[in-house]
């Protein structure tokens, strides 16, 4: 639509003057108001003539002019657009998980409970809570509300539904405090942790230090399983002496879960093998290969196989390894304290049960550290337990008696130069018979029983056992325990070591448990460093020192773990300037290569024995011709 | 060891997480009463064009929350729960198209404003806020679900989930 406008254009502007009397001037008003009011087009208007007043033109003849005219202006078009506004594009993805009927087990409700649900409801007459009881109640979630432990898929896990499956379970805590598993303990936040570990994992290594409960978390993550259907038979293989402390402590965190324990005549362990009413069993390592045959060619399949010190198939060339590693089986699981013993060769051993082939002894220290990463959870008693009694060490650095000494300096130098004269027939056997032998004289005299050892000991026993304390004593030689136990008679002590029959042994830790006139218990490495709980126990010695720290902190742990009843003094017992210091030295280094792996475990570490060449170290040996040999 | 049927002893979480780089992204789990799974259903980051903020102004958000995103998740699970609950006040919008109740958790005193009046459903365990009409129904839900010790812990699982989705999607298009 176009528009006419009517300009106008005065000829002459009219100067402006102040009025003199404060009047108005009513011709100059009409012709100002003329001159802005434009008219419309159609409407005829001729230029406006207007005459000046008697005001303020009045001093010029000349008549005012204004010329109108027309002018046509263009204006855009306006135009309705519609906007069709569409509806926000969703697009979804969905995931279904199977609900396991074996979790509906639902827990017998207690009166508290009931009166709970007694309690709940909704409605009108609650409308508005009252602010300070809803305050309180905030308050008393909030306190509930403490460290959830979620389940972490591992990195191996890949499909995204698998993924989810497990990052939309519910907290492990609420699994116990639901009361859809009862646990006989709270466990501690790291055992869900650990359990959290073990639960997605089709290959792993529990390698907690002793004492931290790997095998209570172990069987929690095993009743886990089975009763969220996701495995139905577990193989468990453990070091025999071990056997009975499994199925003690299945009895205590599984007690609905059925166990089968493999013994007995060749039939009846066939029996047991294939028994599905079982879904647990526990085998011992020799068995595996007594039933070798049945095992690999049996048809047998288990969704899950444990190793419990997992350290003994870190040979990958031992038959033990060779059958562990095909047991036909979904989930490998190795427990072990020490993962590393002597290299990190041993861990390849045990990932080759795990994962055959993922590392291999030509990786660096750093490589291996990086690749093993996932699959490895350690955590110290440093690291976790804030309220664990401290563990503190005292070196008992002795003097051999004069007896001892005089003894000892005659057997190494003769047995260094017999050593020296073997030239290339000497062997590593020939060095550790010597280091044997020193290491036992170090303990006793042989020939006049002294004992600068066994005297310490007696002292501090003195001690303990005025003040109602117990004590364990580990040696690594039993002629060593039977030459002590003579001046250990008034502490009644009672012997845990190879002599002792496997079905008298549960018999002698009741003994020493319960028996308030049995203060000590002597003990071989071999027998006594795994497996068992004597946490009621304040004091540990080391009449001699194992080959290996790892062993040493093993039987350390019988005493020092979860339930401790307070500090535990370990006395470490070590004969000044022999062949046991000269062992210590080196063994203190081996610790070094097991930081390098476990880097981010502080605290006490565990670390290999010796090697060939580290044994050969230990005396100076050379040809007459000066040749260093070994 | 009694198998309980999924549809009658299940509970909903709907949540949306919103980022300015990606959007908005809702998130549906059904759980069991013991708090398992049963279901999980999550959007793709969906993105309001520059015309729908305009148009949408304030109300966008509740749109979305309470209309778009949570109407079409909600459709896609197979199981109907007794409940279905949600931290954010514009998803009790949800509930004029649905059969199932819907509840707010966590506002107990009733500090955030919502489309309809709400009431407190007391609980010893669980703070939440419903409309009057399901008073009796949330009721009997909570007495059914008594085992569910946690109504705010199942919206952290939601949210983990859909990072573990938006990373797998973006691991992928790498």
């Amino acid at each position: 639509m176009d528009f006419l406008r009517t300009a106008t254009h005065f000829t002459r502007r009219p100067k402006p003057i102040a009025a003199t009397d404060g009047d108005s001037v009513p011709g100059v008003q009409v012709a100002e108001r003329a001159a802005s009011e434009p008219s419309l087009a159609g409407e005829a208007s001729p230029p406006l003539e207007i005459v000046a007043g008697p005001s303020w033109f009045a001093g010029e003849d000349r008549a005012l002019r204004v010329d109108v005219e027309t002018l046509e202006v263009a204006l855009p078009e306006f135009r309705a657009i519609p906007v069709r506004l569409r509806d926000i594009p969703v697009k979804t993805t969905g995931f279904q998980f199977p609900e396991s009927p074996a979790w509906g087990l639902r827990k017998k409700k207690d009166d508290n409970e009931r009166s709970d649900g007694e309690h709940a409801r909704t409605g009108e007459a609650t409308a508005e809570c009252d602010p300070a009881r809803a305050a309180e109640q905030a308050a008393a979630r909030q306190a509930v509300r403490k460290k959830l432990t979620r389940l972490r898929p591992p990195r191996d896990i890949v499909k995204l539904q698998d993924r989810l499956y497990y990052l939309l379970q519910p907290p492990l805590e609420q699994l116990v405090g639901s009361g859809e598993l009862t646990f006989p303990f709270e466990p501690f936040p790291y055992q869900f942790d650990g359990i959290a570990f073990l639960f997605p994992r089709y290959a792993a290594v529990l390698a907690d230090e002793m004492g931290l409960g790997k095998t209570m978390q172990a069987i929690s993550t095993m009743r886990m399983l089975l009763f969220s259907g996701e495995v139905s038979s577990i193989l468990l293989v453990c070091p025999k002496p071990l056997v009975t402390n499994w199925q003690r402590e299945l009895r205590v965190w599984a007690p609905e879960v059925p166990v089968a324990i493999i013994e007995g005549d060749a039939n009846r362990r066939e029996w047991l093998w294939r028994n599905p009413a079982a879904p647990v069993k526990i085998a011992n390592y020799e068995l595996l290969m007594r039933d070798r045959e049945l095992i690999l060619e049996g048809g047998l399949h288990f969704d899950l196989v444990a190793l419990d010190e997992a350290q003994r198939i870190k040979n990958r060339n031992s038959t033990t390894s060779e059958i562990a590693r095909a047991i036909p089986r979904t989930r490998s699981w190795a427990l072990t304290g020490t993962p590393v013993e002597n290299s990190p060769e041993d861990l390849v051993g045990i990932f080759e049960f795990l994962s055959p082939g993922y590392l291999t002894p030509d990786m660096n220290l750093r490589t291996i550290a990086q690749a093993a990463g996932d699959y490895i959870l350690r955590r110290t008693k440093d690291m976790v337990l804030d309220d664990m009694p401290p563990k503190m060490y005292r070196d008992a650095d002795l003097d051999l008696t004069p007896e001892q000494w005089a003894t000892y300096e005659k057997a190494e130098k003769e047995g260094v130069v017999d050593l020296q004269e073997m030239e290339q027939e000497l062997t590593i056997q020939h060095v550790f018979e010597l280091v044997l032998r020193l290491k036992q004289i170090c303990n006793f005299d042989p020939v006049t029983g002294a004992s600068s050892k066994l005297e310490r000991l007696v002292a501090d026993m003195e001690e303990i056992a005025a003040s109602g304390h117990k004590a364990i004593v580990f040696s690594q030689w039993v002629n060593s325990i039977d030459q002590m136990r003579p001046a250990l008679e008034r502490f009644n002590p009672v012997e845990y070591h190879g002599r002792i029959p496997h079905k008298k042994r549960d018999g002698v830790i009741d003994r020493f448990k319960n028996d308030p006139e049995c203060s000590m218990i002597l003990m071989s490495y071999g027998a006594g460093s795994v497996g068992l709980n004597l946490q009621f126990c304040q004091y540990v010695f080391l009449f001699d020192r194992w080959w290996n720290p790892a062993i040493e902190d093993q039987a350390i742990n019988r005493a020092h773990r979860i339930g401790a009843a307070g500090p535990v003094t370990v006395t470490r017992m070590l004969a000044m300037n022999t062949i046991e210091q000269r062992i210590a030295d080196v063994l203190d280094m081996k610790r070094q290569m097991f930081d390098a792996i476990f880097s981010d475990a502080d605290g006490p570490k565990a670390a290999g024995g010796l090697t060939r060449e580290e044994i050969f170290s230990l005396f100076n040996l050379k040809t007459r011709s000066g040749k260093k040999i070994g | 060891m009694a198998q309980t049927s999924q549809s009658e002893l299940s509970i909903g979480f709907y949540t949306v997480e919103q980022s300015d780089t990606l959007g908005w992204t809702g998130g549906y789990l059904v759980l069991n009463h013991g708090g398992r799974p049963l279901e999980f259903h999550c959007t793709l980051p969906v993105r309001p064009t520059r015309a729908h903020e305009i148009l949408y102004g304030s109300t966008l958000r509740a749109h979305l929350i309470g209309e778009r995103i949570g109407g079409i998740l909600i459709k896609q699970a197979r199981v109907q729960p007794l409940l279905i609950c949600s931290d954010q006040p514009e998803a009790l919008r949800l509930a004029d198209h649905l059969d199932t109740p819907v509840a707010l958790v966590g506002d107990p005193a009733g500090r955030l404003e919502t489309h309809v009046p709400t009431i407190a459903a007391e609980h010893p365990k669980h703070a939440l806020r419903i409309e009057a009409r399901f008073a009796t129904r949330v009721r009997q839900s909570l007495e059914q679900m008594a085992d569910l010790p946690d109504f705010d812990e199942p919206f952290t699982r939601i949210r983990e989930a859909i990072r573990e989705a938006q990373q797998g999607a973006t691991a992928r298009a790498a």
